[in-house]
């Protein structure tokens, strides 16, 4: 399940393992629910969110402003493309895929 | 419940690359508590705690110690791989599944195993200083902690490692230095991380029967752990660690002690902010004035130079900590010995403190 998320992700596609019987965001993803043990399967979610922290990271290689985003059941860290920011705001993912073998999920203020 | 003791515990010298091997390694501290304690070889449990990915590591070790164990394992937990080891050598001891345990940490700056991979939650941001600068992001903005307050720990821990021979770092450093070094994550400077390293610490466990014949046996009263899951997606509140605070409050439980009663402590400090959230969480500071707190001197703590002076061998780090709290209780803890203590603790996390574990320690 991991690398099929992989797959979507380096399509640009954001699509999360849900479980099949019980509905529980399987995050990280895996491909066995957490709750009730079924079966999970991909599901795009909605790519909205709301801003918890963010900082702005100068390590060589990993430089950007980035920020942890509670969505919707489920928490990621997100870069951004610039840090006029706030804690609280409603952020949403415009961009996501694979680069280097990592993930990335670039968000952006809600207009 | 049987009780169990250290009865003796060492650590090699931190450096930068050893040159070694991780068997190499893991044996120095291993020969000086075995001679120590007059054990020789007839020891029943090897435990060893590593993030490297060596197989069959312990056993490796135990041929090469002349030790023929009973049980032999390998530990691994991340950065509280350490205090995981000792709990489960305690466990074997207490069962009556063994007399004596020899827990060896040991670590290479190199270890594939240091850094968590699995966590695709934290996108390109998956260093620990990413973690780290949001729990320090979020005790700032939340209680006011200030960036001073966080060097000023660097500065505490430098001079602690100064009067440490085995600490990678023995040169102070000021709050100038600390301020203006390189910044790695908004609010995290350069000297408010602590660096990987090769390394390795050695505890010798006793049952209690066995260590009432030692000459100073260190009671392991209390052990308290907590693990609420491997990805940062997993943490919940950023101002304090869950994990911690579980582990904290079931190990003084067991000890049947109060925060207020312990002379001296090793807070897992592998970020300043740790030590901050670390006072919070084992219940020396009131929630959010962990800040305020880095100026008090009732409590000796991190007298060995912690994490932040003496270098992150990550599997080697909780045994290390155990390691310096058994030899201040003993007395013997040289240049850097904190006089009159009775009671300590230890404070040992992993991976943004997704796992915890609190060992009370008393003579």
């Amino acid at each position: 399940m991991e690398s099929e998320f992989t797959q979507h992700l380096k399509q640009g596609e954001f699509r999360i393992p849900v479980c099949t019987k019980c509905g529980k965001k399987a995050w990280p993803p895996s491909s066995t629910c957490s709750e009730c043990y079924s079966r999970t399967a991909l599901k795009k979610v909605s790519n909205r969110g709301v801003l918890v922290e963010f900082a702005t990271s100068h390590l060589r290689g990993h430089e950007g402003v980035f920020g942890i985003v509670q969505m919707d059941g489920f928490r990621l860290v997100g870069s951004f493309e610039s840090a006029d920011l706030s804690e609280g705001m409603d952020v949403r993912m415009i961009e996501c895929g694979m680069k280097d073998g990592t993930p990335y999920y670039l968000f952006a203020p809600e207009k | 419940m049987p009780r169990v003791a250290i009865a003796s515990a060492s650590s090699s010298q931190f450096t930068k690359e050893s040159g070694k091997s991780i068997f190499e390694l893991a044996c120095e501290p291993s020969i000086k508590v075995l001679l120590e304690s007059g054990i020789g070889k007839q020891v029943d449990a090897v435990l060893v705690s590593t993030c490297a990915t060596d197989q069959y590591s312990s056993t490796i070790v135990s041929e090469m110690l002349g030790i023929k164990p009973k049980v032999s394992h390998r530990v691994d937990n991340l950065c509280n791989s350490g205090t995981n080891a000792i709990a489960s050598a305690y466990s074997l001891i207490a069962s009556g599944l063994c007399e004596s345990a020899l827990v060896v940490g040991v670590e290479k700056a190199t270890s594939a195993g240091n850094r968590l991979v699995w966590d695709l939650t934290r996108g390109s941001f998956n260093f620990p200083v990413h973690w780290a600068s949001m729990f320090a992001r979020a005790h700032m903005r939340r209680y006011g902690t200030t960036e001073e307050q966080m060097a000023q720990v660097s500065v505490k821990n430098h001079k602690n490692a100064a009067k440490n021979p085995n600490a990678l770092f023995r040169k102070p450093v000021s709050l100038h230095d600390v301020m203006n070094s390189k910044k790695i994550a908004d609010p995290i400077k350069l000297l408010d991380c602590s660096a990987p390293c090769d390394g390795a610490s050695a505890v010798l466990l006793f049952s209690e029967k066995k260590a009432k014949k030692t000459e100073e046996p260190v009671w392991i009263n209390g052990i308290g752990q907590q693990t609420n899951g491997a990805s940062f997606a997993s943490a919940g509140d950023l101002t304090e660690l869950d994990t911690a605070r579980k582990a904290a409050k079931e190990a003084y439980s067991m000890a049947g002690i109060k925060p207020s009663q312990v002379d001296i402590a090793e807070l897992h400090d592998a970020f300043t902010i740790l030590e901050i959230i670390a006072y919070e969480d084992v219940g020396f500071a009131p929630r959010g004035k962990g800040g305020r707190f880095v100026d008090q001197d009732e409590i000796a703590i991190n007298t060995r130079g912690g994490i932040l002076g003496c270098g992150h061998p990550v599997g080697a780090t909780g045994v290390a900590q155990v390691t310096e709290v058994a030899l201040q209780l003993q007395g013997r803890a040289g240049k850097r010995q904190v006089g009159g203590c009775r009671t300590g603790i230890v404070h040992n996390l992993a991976a943004a403190g997704s796992s915890a574990t609190v060992m009370v320690l008393g003579v």
